[in-house]
């Protein structure tokens, strides 16, 4: 399917109007260095068996359904996945058991798309840790131990970490900070350092890993989603930070960008732009209801002890602080460019 | 409250909003479809705050302004000396580049590393076009076509004391090096007013410690008189803008090198500010 974007791509802008830009052309940087981010094995072929975990979540069907008519796909999920398309294998498996070994050994896939994470705090640190950490060694190790060649992992923009002295537009040289502030997801950093570490030490695997912003939609439960979604939405007061937001189906088709031109290395994955906070809960239909940060802590610390509120107070810090990526090195790693303008993005999870 | 809504109403406010409207539809910024750019400035806020800042202008300041039309088309820093306890000087300057420069410009300030964490301060900051000074920010602006503005000085200018007044602080080389790597054309600031508008006579650090604010000056009327106390003399501004200067180098040069460099932008807005003040007939006319 050709898919035309509504705006041009412009680096890190997607700007209404598409005049060009009437400043002068900066020299070239000085020992600027040539970096290609393409694996020279290239990207993978039609037909070729990919191993999807976490198949079963919002964002898994999404890349299934857009990966199921060019590849051999093998989906493992805690959960099973009823009334799923036909041609797809779909096995209910958790990825900590000996049986999930098995799936590598038997579907001998050449890539694996690695999605199996819990990114909410319902069912404690213990079973997040070992999912999260535990379960992506575990793909790792397999993938090398069975010859896989291409991986794909989706991390996430959080690992930057929310901080007063963020610029707008992190790199992905940008340290991963989050566990300063913002300690319940430091699980999900180290899950990012695991990868980047494999992506250096097996130069051999075409590994990427994605560092999706804020990604809302009809399918994907992300935290952001959950709390763009109520009717009243706490804020902090006197703060309004910036915010990039990417809808489940670009990030659908960048999996599949991924795979398919080979890429190799870390990537923010940016969608059509950012908005301050309150402008993204009035355009998702709610209603700002600012408390101060010192009454917010506590309320909503104990809220979160006692089960009451499903995000831990560290977040509170998201809601202060910038933490806006540059997506640039994707774009032009692979061309992509989000097809979904923030009015769509919006609307996804409008009430 | 009655008084100052009146006078926000008035005509020749409503004249001035008029005047700003019109020049906000040509400014070079580019917004995205909530009328935001990229780092958060916006126009309606921006709008407000310009009315304020306007009015400072041409009634409290009465700003002279004079070489604007030197300010280059696209990217280019402006370096400015820095004074007066709170940067009044930066948002006149402000005003200048959108009253007066053709195609107004926004200036784009890079802000103290506190500034962000202060509830309000951080949201008006951005909305205006500012943003926090980090590299990293600076080059993507300047890479878009912004006009950046930097007080090399800091708080070492802003929080001087009355009798230090046009006596140019250390230049940090941050700005240099910036400007060297993208090779960004240098527009040297003289501001002549600014220095009096609020004479210091001390500064108390281990208050300004304790509340976690980089300075703590003491004035004639800050703090006796309370938030009165923050009203600046109505000195007049004399504002200079001098020619683009051009640099050529290796930003990463050691700090001897830059130096130089630095030096001679020092030496430029030293000699200005001499100009400007054997020029001026009296602080307040």
């Amino acid at each position: 399917m050709a898919r035309v974007p509504f705006d041009t791509p412009e680096g890190l802008f997607h700007f209404a109007d598409p005049e060009p830009d009437p400043a002068p052309v900066i020299a070239p940087r000085p020992a600027a260095v040539t970096e290609t981010w393409s694996h020279p094995r290239g990207g993978a072929r039609p037909g070729e068996t990919v191993l999807i975990t976490g198949i079963a979540g919002g964002q898994g069907r999404l890349i299934a359904r857009r990966l199921a008519n060019t590849f051999d796909l093998v989906g493992v999920d805690r959960h099973p996945w009823e009334g799923h398309p036909p041609g797809l294998r779909v096995l209910t498996v958790d990825i900590r058991k000996r049986k999930f070994e098995d799936v590598f050994r038997t579907e001998r896939p050449t890539a694996v798309v690695h999605l199996a994470f819990i990114r909410h705090f319902r069912l404690g640190e213990e079973l997040r840790h070992e999912i999260n950490v535990l379960g992506t060694k575990r793909v790792l190790e397999y993938a090398i131990a069975h010859g896989v060649k291409r991986v794909v992992l989706l991390s996430s923009s959080y690992v930057y970490g929310a901080f007063p002295d963020n610029p707008y537009y992190m790199d992905e040289d940008s340290p991963l900070n989050v566990s300063r502030n913002y300690a319940e997801v430091r699980d999900l950093s180290e899950v990012d350092t695991l990868a980047t570490a494999f992506l250096w030490r097996h130069p051999e695997v075409a590994t990427t890993v994605l560092r999706p912003v804020s990604t809302l939609g009809y399918y994907v439960h992300s935290n952001m989603g959950r709390y763009l979604r109520g009717r009243y939405v706490p804020t902090i007061m006197g703060f309004n930070p910036m915010m990039q937001f990417i809808h489940e189906e670009d990030v659908a088709e960048a999996v599949a960008l991924a795979l398919q031109t080979g890429t190799h290395g870390v990537f923010n994955l940016t969608g059509p732009g950012a908005v301050p906070l309150k402008v993204a809960i009035h355009e998702s239909g709610g209603t700002a209801v600012p408390f101060p940060e010192t009454v917010a802590r506590a309320v909503f610390s104990r809220l979160f002890r006692w089960g009451l509120y499903p995000t831990p107070p560290g977040a509170i810090n998201f809601l202060k602080y910038p933490c806006t990526l540059d997506g640039r090195r994707f774009q032009q790693a692979t061309g992509f460019a989000p097809l979904f303008s923030l009015e769509d993005v919006f609307a996804s999870v409008r009430r | 409250m009655g008084m100052l809504r009146a006078l926000y109403n008035s005509p020749a406010v409503g004249e001035l909003q008029h005047e700003i409207d019109e020049r906000m539809a040509r400014i070079p910024t580019r917004l995205n479809a909530y009328g935001y750019d990229a780092w958060g400035f916006h126009t309606e806020t921006a709008k407000r705050a310009l009315t304020v800042t306007a009015l400072l202008y041409r009634y409290w300041f009465r700003v002279e302004t004079s070489g604007i039309e030197r300010i280059p088309q696209g990217r280019c820093l402006l370096i400015g000396n820095h004074a007066g306890q709170v940067a009044l000087d930066a948002a006149m300057i402000g005003a200048a580049t959108f009253l007066e420069a053709e195609p107004p410009r926004i200036i784009r300030g890079m802000g103290e590393y506190w500034l962000p964490t202060v509830p309000f301060v951080n949201e008006i900051m951005v909305r205006t076009g500012s943003v926090v000074g980090t590299r990293k920010n600076c080059i993507d602006m300047l890479e878009q076509g912004e006009c950046v503005i930097a007080f090399p000085e800091g708080v070492r200018g802003m929080n001087k004391l009355i009798w230090e007044r046009y006596q140019l602080q250390e230049f940090g080389h941050g700005f240099m090096r910036l400007a060297l790597e993208t090779a960004t054309p240098i527009v040297p600031i003289a501001v002549v007013g600014s220095e009096e508008q609020a004479p210091a006579i001390a500064n108390l650090m281990p208050i300004a410690r304790l509340l976690g604010m980089p300075a703590f000056p003491v004035t004639l009327t800050w703090p006796w008189l309370g938030p009165l106390g923050m009203v600046p003399l109505p000195v007049k501004y004399r504002i200079y803008f001098g020619e683009p200067m051009h640099f050529e180098g290796n930003p990463a040069d050691e700090d001897d090198v830059i130096a130089e460099k630095v030096d001679q932008v020092k030496a430029r807005i030293a000699s200005m500010l001499a100009d400007g003040l054997s020029a001026r007939p009296s602080i307040f006319w």
